[in-house]
């Protein structure tokens, strides 16, 4: 057998009878969003770390006779796979899985609309064993399908590792440590934005952001020249040393500083830093609006 | 004697024959079967008894040591005594009482007359090859009329390759292990062999992997070995943890070097200086065990710098899992010796190129390693002649469940599981018919008395929709449902699923709210249909083996034992009589002979009647307990 792509080799592959490259490292989800072939996943996204726990993003591999279903997130080809992304094989493994989403979280419409797509119209599964009763439903667990989107953000990206997962089988679940008012966490709503079913809220009510979910209260700061809550006092604090922002540029919501600093992100960092990223190797970055960020 | 520094194989040579000589000859030694077994059944009273006796009787010098389980769990307390000169006599079911009758038979050289099993007649060097006769001159009377141990029913279809010592030597003496042949194996391969010829005679051995997969461990070796980066690690996978299974235990409280001595060797073939041991911690005895010979070894200096003066070095750490049965998966375990949580990851990649700490690791069950001295030893060819052509060796199998003969079992592969089962395990008691076996643990699956003749080989068990497994090997009669057997399993595989993949995770959860459905006879019409859907979701789409496999004993019962399954969900009968909410029992006023011993025996006063008159049972208030039907001694109660 040839090198395959995890040991830093360029592949050739079929992919759904296509020829295709499959560049060094690279996994079959990403060669074949890059070749318009549709994958769907929940527990997948390029900001983190692949995790291969939804098992929605499952492909079949052939070689010669022989074949397996691999999660297209993270196996790498080898030389001369032959790849099918949607055949009838694929298609009851991912009407499985979302069979079971649906059962677990009859809530979420996300899973629903997915699971239609795939056949399912009601899950063949009770779904009473979720809570004992109405009024001790936990909206997370009606929700959460456990992807582990919001961990992994919360440790690779923002770098608090203020939420991990509890417990073991269907025990598990997303939580602050103990259950309780999560220190490390930044109220930063990073997990909030990345969750694909909703499960994850945020509230912001007089001067304080709620994360209700993760037990965790978090102090918002108001703008000095708006006046309106713009940040939590952490996550400034996390951006400020991150970014070596000045203070004076800190105390202002993002709309508030455009308008004070004008358009160059050199006016808005402290002066003592010393040059670490690589715009100032001569590049230009331009501030944008929070909304404008959102449009892109 | 203590072993001082072993520096070469000249002088491990010396240590051995000396070792070897007390042995044979000197003074009467007694051995007590103190494994987690023994133990359980009383085996320590009867050490402190005999200890006691022994000073009593201080005319003659008498030692008495611990040693591990010979397999033959169902006659625990085992005692041995060697009679020098003539024989090593052994007893079982011995009680504290026994003691001092047992140390006047030894002193006066003869045997205790009460709790005999069997007699051996010569000092086994397995690793050898060879075996030296105790008996100097004439067998006096008594001894000669013990019968000998192998020809006892439970032992003759047995080879101890495995188990070479367990129940034999003391595990806390490393001079009976080198006397026994130990570490003469990795003087060979560290000084006479390259690590080219060691992964080669473990790959001409045949040996496959014995915790579960079967994986050939020459190749595994071979891979690790040209894999780069470096460091590179050796792993003992010793978080045994199917339901009924007990093998690694048993070896490590037995034969602790023997592991050890298997993860030098390994480590040296690969070019690893650090190994770990995985163990359960709630397998203390054999932590114990483990931390005790490695610091032996280390002392006498086969663990640390230049091993036998060979250059090597290698050293071995011991890690306890905190209860995971996940954590016996490779990548899990990993992941717990990092300080990770104990979740497995995708194996596209394979640990022996990228596993702990993102290095390449040769992880092996504790039985594989055990068997790597005496492949070395004895060299691949003789291996190979054992067992079938593509599973050479043998397998130990915890015999468990409702056979006569419970314990430890090791046989060359290829043998029957009727022989196993029936002649080795004496079938089951009289008045119940053999039903099923189920071997491979909760990955594993039933298989039918009608298919006891299939070979024990990893293709057939896994042709027939069960699997090797790790040895464990259950048997049920026809007081077994196998709807039950089934839920069990998913129960427990339920509660050890880590959670992070969907399929087993809701898999398991799914499959056995509808399999307690169908015991508690709301079964739906479709449901076999939904189990078989469940099972192939789980088999297709689970992330690691534990899931994968999750379904084989469902899918196995339903093969197999359909009739049962549709009892349960057509006519709401449980055949086997064991589903609770099936079954009502009732008296039989022509046989009830009113002696009142099941009114009394009732938890919830749910039998009334009157003296020599026939007792009644009421059903709305009876739990179905079963106290009744083991009181009666009439057999007037009747389960339907």
């Amino acid at each position: 057998m040839n090198a395959p792509a995890h040991e830093g080799k360029a592949v050739e592959f079929m992919l759904d009878g296509l020829q295709v490259e499959g560049r060094a490292g690279e996994t079959v989800l990403s060669v074949a969003r890059r070749h318009g072939i549709p994958i769907p996943t929940l527990c997948h996204h390029e900001a983190v770390s692949p995790s291969g726990a939804c098992r929605l993003c499952v492909v079949e591999v052939f070689w010669g006779k022989r074949s397996k279903i691999v999660t297209s997130c993270i196996y790498t080809p080898y030389e001369n796979d032959r790849v099918e992304t949607n055949n009838d094989r694929v298609r009851s493994v991912r009407r499985f899985v979302l069979e079971l989403l649906a059962a677990r979280c009859p809530s979420a419409h996300q899973i629903r609309e997915l699971a239609l797509e795939y056949g399912v119209d009601a899950p063949r599964y009770e779904t009473d064993d979720n809570g004992k009763s109405e009024t001790i439903r936990d909206p997370l667990r009606e929700r959460c399908i456990l992807c582990g989107l919001c961990v992994r953000v919360c440790d690779e990206v923002v770098g608090q590792h203020a939420i991990a997962f509890a417990g073991r089988g269907m025990e598990r679940r997303v939580t602050s440590p103990f259950a309780e008012q999560a220190e490390e966490c930044i109220g930063c709503a990073a997990c909030v934005f990345i969750c694909p079913t909703g499960a994850l809220h945020f509230e912001d009510v007089d001067g304080r952001r709620v994360m209700k979910e993760l037990h965790t209260t978090v102090l918002l700061v108001a703008c000095r020249d708006c006046g309106l809550p713009y940040a939590t006092e952490k996550q400034i604090e996390k951006v400020k040393s991150r970014l070596k922002l000045s203070d004076e540029a800190a105390a202002l919501c993002p709309s508030c500083r455009v308008r004070a600093f004008g358009g160059r992100v050199e006016q808005i960092l402290a002066k003592d830093r010393k040059a670490t990223f690589p715009w100032e190797q001569g590049a230009s970055f331009t501030l944008t609006s929070p909304e404008a960020a959102f449009r892109r | 004697m203590k072993t001082g520094t072993i520096e070469t194989p000249r002088q491990l040579a010396a240590v051995r024959s000396s070792a070897r000589k007390a042995l044979l000859n000197g003074h009467p030694r007694i051995f007590v079967g103190t494994a987690t077994c023994g133990l359980a059944t009383g085996a320590q009273k009867v050490l402190d008894a005999l200890h006691e006796e022994a000073g009593k009787a201080s005319s003659m010098r008498i030692s008495i040591s611990e040693t591990g389980c010979n397999g033959a769990c169902f006659l625990e307390p085992l005692v041995d005594v060697v009679l020098p000169g003539q024989a090593r006599i052994t007893y079982g079911h011995v009680q504290p009482e026994d003691a001092s009758g047992l140390i006047e038979a030894a002193c006066a050289g003869t045997v205790y007359k009460k709790r005999i099993i069997g007699r051996i007649d010569k000092e086994e060097f397995l690793v050898e090859g060879t075996s030296k006769s105790y008996r100097r001159g004439k067998l006096t009377g008594d001894v000669k009329e013990v019968p000998r141990y192998a020809a006892l029913p439970f032992f003759r279809d047995q080879v101890h390759l495995a188990m070479r010592n367990c129940g034999i030597i003391d595990p806390t003496s490393l001079d009976e292990y080198i006397a026994k042949g130990g570490y003469a194996a990795a003087a060979k391969a560290l000084t006479e062999m390259t690590p080219d010829q060691v992964v080669d005679e473990i790959t001409r051995s045949g040996l496959r992997g014995r915790g579960g997969g079967g994986f050939p461990t020459g190749r595994k070796w071979a891979t690790c070995r040209k894999a780069p980066g470096e460091p590179k690690y050796v792993i003992c996978n010793a978080d045994e943890g199917d339901p009924g299974a007990y093998m690694d235990r048993s070896v490590i409280e037995g034969d602790p070097h023997s592991v050890i001595e298997g993860m030098i060797i390994g480590s040296y073939a690969v070019g690893a200086h650090t190994g770990y041991i995985y163990v359960r911690q709630e397998y203390p005895l054999a932590v114990k065990r483990l931390r005790f010979a490695l610091k032996q070894a280390e002392e006498a200096g086969f663990l640390g710098e230049n091993i036998l003066g060979s250059g090597h070095s290698f050293t071995v750490r011991i890690n306890r899992g905190a209860g995971a049965f996940v954590c016996g998966e490779s990548t899990a375990l990993m992941a717990s010796l990092e300080g990770r949580v104990g979740e497995p990851r995708a194996k596209y990649i394979h640990t022996v190129e990228h596993g702990l700490w993102n290095k390449p690791s040769c992880l092996n069950n504790v039985e594989t390693w055990n068997n790597v001295p005496v492949v070395i030893a004895r060299g691949a060819d003789w291996y190979a002649s054992i067992g079938t052509q593509g599973s050479k060796g043998t397998k130990v199998f915890s015999l468990v469940g409702k056979a006569n003969r419970v314990g430890l079992v090791e046989v060359p592969m290829g043998i029957t599981l009727r022989q196993v089962v029936e002649d080795i395990g004496g079938g089951v008691p009289e008045g119940e018919s053999l039903k099923a076996v189920q071997t491979g643990g909760p990955s594993g699956g039933c298989i039918p008395a009608e298919l006891f003749d299939t070979p024990v080989d990893y293709e057939s068990l896994t042709a027939l929709g069960s699997m090797m497994g790790s040895g464990g090997m259950i048997v049920m009669d026809s007081r077994t449902c196998m709807v039950d057997v089934a839920r069990y399993f998913l129960s427990f595989l339920k509660e050890e699923s880590c959670g992070k993949c969907v399929p087993c995770r809701e898999g398991t959860s799914r499959m056995l709210q509808i399999l307690t459905r169908i015991c508690e006879g709301k079964g739906r019409p479709g449901d076999v249909e939904l189990l078989h859907d469940l099972a192939q979701g789980m088999t297709d789409g689970s992330l690691c083996a534990l899931g994968g496999s999750a379904a084989n004993p469902v899918l196995s019962t339903l093969k197999y034992f359909a009739e049962e399954y549709r009892a349960h969900i057509e006519e709401r009968k449980c055949p086997a009589k064991v589903c609770r909410a099936l079954i009502t029992y009732s008296i039989n006023p022509e046989v009830c002979t009113g002696c009142m011993l099941c009114l009394r025996a009732c938890p919830v006063k749910a039998i009334t009647g009157e003296r020599k008159k026939p007792h009644i049972i009421d059903k709305l208030a009876c739990t179905k307990c079963g106290l009744c039907a083991d009181t009666c001694r009439s057999n007037a109660i009747e389960v339907a």
